[in-house]
């Protein structure tokens, strides 16, 4: 009969109410983890994309966020420019691209174009790229189609893919299911979108270093040279992107605190409930010899308890609802977008006991501080 | 030892104080003093103060060989828990407890081994003739089981005074008959017996009578 073994008992005494609070903090607890594991599989996400990469600058217009497609907003002439600078820097390819997003409401409509120059194909954007079926370049007039785009839209070799009213080109190429983000871009020859978009102009400069260039030192130079421009290396988009995450994963966790501080709440009210419907035992407890501090950590122990147990079973619910999230995603962009890793499960037991510990506080500290006189009404 | 030493409770209740006990002294010697009087002359007061649940407004309690009266909450519980025993009128075991394990309890306080702890209470169990009944929970034990495994748990960590507050007092006569019996069996030797009752043939089987009268001991009746 250990201290847990009384705590087990008076939980089970009432069993339909500790019940019912272990729930509230489970799903207090699943609906946190749901909430931050986005956060978690984006970051995973990204760090997978970018990892395949080689050393590389992303030379945008000014104000493009890492994550928003550029607009045509480079001049040819800034073309020439990289060029002129690119032996001194160390540049040794430059890929102009052009990029258009069509948005819908869900994947299935929505669709992002990438023009590629003639010499360029989608193995530049990411290196292990392979056609599935047709060829891997979309020169000089065809679409090269990643497999969940494909089988989103039922876009087969020979297919035609309408840009605009005017410009239509075939499916001439699809690509093999990468897991990754090329998975559902579209590309096409860079001069069909310029075409479609009524642009000489380009949205991005994608270039290559010499693995020996020093990546930000680069981009710094480059930005100095040109007006105009974001030069964004990897680490920086990763460090954007990291910044991007974690206000996100403040609101989220922000939105995911109300239903905590709900599930706090109740554990609260239980072992307060509790508290008062034993005032009497702890009056005993105390005349027998039990001291303060025996009750205060009885009580307290009550609610860690609770708290663990909901905070377990929230993890475990969590990791089954994000598993069911990832197979929605994994099917409509091939990514799995939510992520239970040790570090967000032991971040939300943590926040779960937190929860525990602060609402026992008070009901710890009332039961410790009862007289025995009143406690057993002896007054 | 147990001795008291112009002992008042004093309480305020709204704009009137009322003197629960006024200036009570006695030596309490080993064996059974009993306290008795009408209601509202203090029994209860006394054994609250004797006892350190409560402290007095003047004077002094000395229980077993310490002043407890000038003692904080957690030290009185820790006097209490090595020196005393309680049986109460309404038995007050833990009702998420069985038999064995309200025996066993104050040897947990006192961080006795588990193994020991089981030993010594289906010991204790044996001895009130209840060690069919350890695995029982109070709500399936009658009242007379009740307050044998409350002075069970009372004798668990064998101290030098016991106090029972109307110990009898919710039992048919057959089952406090009983009650009474081993509590008086328990109170041989040195140990002291403080037996509050209102009952006047219960007291009488006490070596000693206190009189209690509007809170002040009127008559120490002496039976040898």
């Amino acid at each position: 009969m250990e201290l847990l073994v009384l705590v087990w008992r008076n939980l089970t005494a009432r069993l339909t109410r500790s019940l019912f609070t272990w729930l509230g903090i489970a799903v207090a607890t699943a609906s946190m983890v749901l909430f931050l594991s986005f956060g978690e599989g984006l970051r995973q996400a990204l760090a997978a994309e970018m990892g395949n990469m080689g050393p590389q600058i992303r030379v945008v217009a000014q104000g493009t966020d890492a994550f928003s497609p550029p607009l045509p907003e480079l001049p040819p002439e800034m073309l020439g420019q990289i060029e002129a600078l690119a032996p001194a820097l160390g540049i040794q390819r430059i890929i102009p691209a052009v990029v258009m997003f069509r948005g819908g409401f869900d994947p299935a409509t929505s669709f992002l174009f990438y023009g590629l120059p003639e010499g360029a194909d989608p193995r530049d954007f990411y290196p292990p790229a392979k056609a599935a079926a047709g060829r891997i370049d979309p020169h000089p007039d065809g679409a090269v189609v990643g497999a969940k785009k494909a089988e989103l839209n039922h876009l087969t070799l020979g297919k035609p893919l309408r840009l605009s009213r005017e410009v239509t080109v075939p499916v001439v190429g699809v690509l093999e299911p990468a897991g990754s983000m090329v998975d559902s871009f579209i590309f096409v020859p860079m001069k069909t979108l310029q075409e479609v978009l009524g642009t000489k102009n380009y949205g991005v400069f994608l270039l290559q270093l010499d693995p020996t260039a020093d990546v930000e030192e680069v981009a710094r130079k480059l930005e100095a040279a040109i007006p105009g421009i974001d030069a964004q290396s990897t680490t920086e988009a990763l460090k954007f992107a990291e910044r991007a995450l974690r206000i996100g994963d403040l609101i989220r966790f922000g939105i995911s605190l109300v239903a905590l501080v709900v599930g706090g709440l109740l554990v609260a009210n239980t072992v307060m409930m509790s508290v008062y419907e034993r005032t009497r035992e702890f009056g005993v407890m105390r005349a027998i010899g039990a001291r303060r501090r025996f009750i205060f950590g009885l009580v307290l122990s009550e609610a860690l308890f609770l708290a663990l147990a909901g905070g377990v079973a929230g993890v475990i619910a969590g990791v089954a609802g994000s598993a069911l999230i990832n197979t929605y995603t994994q099917q409509a962009v091939g990514l799995a977008l939510s992520a239970v890793t040790p570090r967000l499960a032991l971040f939300s037991m943590g926040v779960a006991l937190v929860l525990g510990l602060v609402a026992g506080l008070l009901p710890a500290r009332n039961a410790s501080r009862i007289p025995v006189t009143e406690a057993l009404g002896r007054i | 030892m147990l001795r008291a030493e112009g002992l008042t409770k004093r309480y305020r209740q709204g704009e009137v104080e009322i003197t629960a006990l006024d200036d009570f002294s006695y030596d309490f010697p080993p064996g059974v003093t009993a306290v008795v009087g009408p209601s509202g002359s203090g029994k209860t007061t006394l054994l609250n103060l004797l006892a350190g649940f409560d402290r007095p407004t003047a004077g002094t309690v000395e229980l077993a060989g310490m002043r407890i009266d000038d003692l904080g909450e957690d030290e009185r519980a820790s006097v209490r828990l090595k020196n005393a025993g309680f049986v109460f009128q309404s038995w007050n075991l833990l009702p998420t407890l069985t038999a064995l394990e309200n025996v066993a309890f104050p040897l947990l306080l006192a961080g006795v081994a588990r193994a020991e702890r089981n030993r010594r209470a289906r010991e204790l169990l044996e001895r009130v003739g209840l060690a069919g009944r350890a695995d029982h929970r109070p709500n399936q034990l009658s009242g007379g089981e009740q307050q044998r495994v409350a002075i069970a748990r009372a004798l668990a960590l064998e101290p030098a005074v016991l106090f029972a507050d109307e110990p009898t007092g919710n039992l048919d006569s057959a089952a406090g008959a009983k009650v009474l019996d081993l509590l008086l069996e328990h109170a041989a030797g040195e140990r002291r017996l403080v037996l509050v009752t209102h009952d006047l043939q219960v007291a009488a089987r006490a070596a000693r009578v206190l009189h209690l009268r509007d809170g002040r001991l009127v008559q120490v009746e002496d039976r040898g």
